[in-house]
């Protein structure tokens, strides 16, 4: 199935097929060869630290459990070059900040997620950026 | 690799081109460039290539060389809606595979001013054509990636270990984000910085030869001359390990970079690999000027995913085996 996926992927970004409406995209690297589609996770918890970090940026969030212990958690996002470019900086995701994160699992166990949905507990959707070089510059 | 499975499903797909096609056509602009201190057309500055036209024509175009103004407009608003990240898939196993939300993405928005329907102008079906051969190559990439893959770090894809991204080139791609160049000019060189895992290109403009045939690199050996307000750079002396489309050391590569406006290069390449290729293929697109600036892309600094794709598969080979 991972191959499968994989292929699907290639197939999208070689630009062989378009106008799908799900369609899974490789970017950096596969999602599908780090996380279990078949564990998925939803963490609400507290922002510890984002890390701006290439290739791709991470949030560690602690997340407490029914019993009160606390776990942190590592959240895969996008690459810092993008996330700036879309809007986002430093004052973005702070340290105290409550989050809710809808993801899969680190297949290596560890307790790390990727980033699927990250959103404020209002609903608001952490990456909404609008910003676009490639948009602007084409625009012009 | 990844990227083998990526050429292999290209080249599985069977696509031959017609016997015989023009040859690329070369950009004549009118635009007269303005000129660096030692006189040559001036294309420094930063430079941004995202597009939502893909290398080749999808099949749903086949035989649409050309959208017209309205399918275009069409057409982008089709892909702002299919391509947002943020839809979730049916089921774990896609939605995992394309949990990348749109904070990933930086593809523009926009398909190529020509309004052609692939990157690729020749040949004229938009498709690249492949071999026998070279479709074999990739059919047996394909079926060493799904033996092999996690195996150890030397069977992940270039991009996972950070060594060189599929589309940064040469040539040089649109890719999902980081579409970024900067070009600077010397009297004696033209230096590209690719953003995209933050490659540079040297490209000695004073005519000495390329390296010996057994000098092999990752992005080959470039040599650049003017063609009027033309730069031409050849590039050959490739690595033997595939890195672009399935291509071998054997691949040669032509590109020409025209300034058309104070905006805008004309960014245009011809490939050919006789190992991969039944005939040379080009493609051309615009570099758009970018505000920028571009951004040191140290793919390397917080690689966790290799780690966590090696772990994941070693943590499942131990519950195989209980």
């Amino acid at each position: 199935m991972r191959i499968k996926l994989v292929l699907t992927s290639l197939l999208v970004t070689a630009g062989l097929t378009t106008g799908l409406s799900v369609v899974p995209l490789w970017a950096h690297h596969a999602f599908t060869a780090e996380f279990d589609g078949n564990k998925p996770v939803k963490l609400r918890g507290t922002v510890t630290k984002m890390e701006w970090i290439n290739p791709h940026a991470w949030i560690h969030v602690d997340v407490k459990d029914a019993d009160g212990k606390v776990t942190n958690w590592m959240v895969e996002c996008g690459s810092p070059n993008t996330l700036l470019r879309r809007g986002m900086n430093k004052t973005s995701v702070t340290a105290g900040m409550e989050i809710v994160v809808e993801g899969y699992m680190s297949k290596d166990g560890s307790n790390k997620a990727n980033g699927r949905d990250v959103t404020f507990p209002d609903g608001k959707k952490l990456f909404l950026g609008s910003s676009n070089t490639a948009a602007e510059s084409q625009e012009k | 690799m990844n990227h083998r499975l990526l050429v292999s499903i290209i080249g599985l797909s069977g696509l031959i081109a017609p016997s015989a096609y023009p040859q690329a056509a070369k950009t004549n602009s009118t635009y007269t460039p303005p000129r660096t201190p030692d006189g040559q057309p001036d294309l420094q500055g930063i430079w941004n290539s995202a597009t939502i036209t893909t290398l080749e024509r999808p099949a749903e175009l086949a035989g649409k060389a050309f959208f017209t103004p309205q399918e275009a407009v069409a057409y982008e608003k089709k892909f702002a809606v299919d391509a947002n990240r943020d839809v979730r898939g049916s089921n774990g196993a896609t939605d995992v595979a394309g949990a990348y939300n749109q904070g990933w993405f930086d593809r523009g928005t926009k398909v190529v001013p020509s309004l052609r329907t692939s990157l690729v102008t020749n040949p004229p079906d938009g498709k690249i054509p492949y071999s026998a051969e070279g479709q074999k190559r990739l059919a047996d990439a394909a079926e060493h990636t799904r033996a092999h893959y996690t195996d150890g770090p030397e069977e992940l894809t270039l991009a996972d270990r950070c060594i060189l991204w599929r589309t940064a080139g040469p040539p040089m791609l649109p890719g999902p984000y980081n579409s970024n160049y900067q070009i600077f000019q010397t009297p004696g060189y033209v230096v590209i910085a690719v953003e995209m895992i933050h490659d540079v290109r040297f490209i000695p403009l004073d005519g000495r030869p390329h390296l010996p045939p057994n000098m092999k690199q990752w992005l080959g050996d470039s040599r650049g001359h003017w063609e009027g307000n033309t730069l031409v750079v050849d590039t050959t002396n490739f690595t033997e390990k595939p890195r672009f489309l399935g291509t071998t050391g054997k691949l040669h590569l032509t590109e020409r970079f025209t300034r058309t406006s104070a905006d805008a290069i004309t960014y245009e390449f011809t490939v050919d690999d006789p190992a991969m290729f039944s005939k040379p293929w080009s493609a051309s697109f615009p570099l758009n000027r970018s505000q920028g600036p571009i951004y040191e892309y140290a793919c390397h600094e917080g690689n966790y995913a290799v780690p966590g794709i090696l772990g994941g598969a070693r943590k499942a080979e131990r519950e195989t085996s209980r």
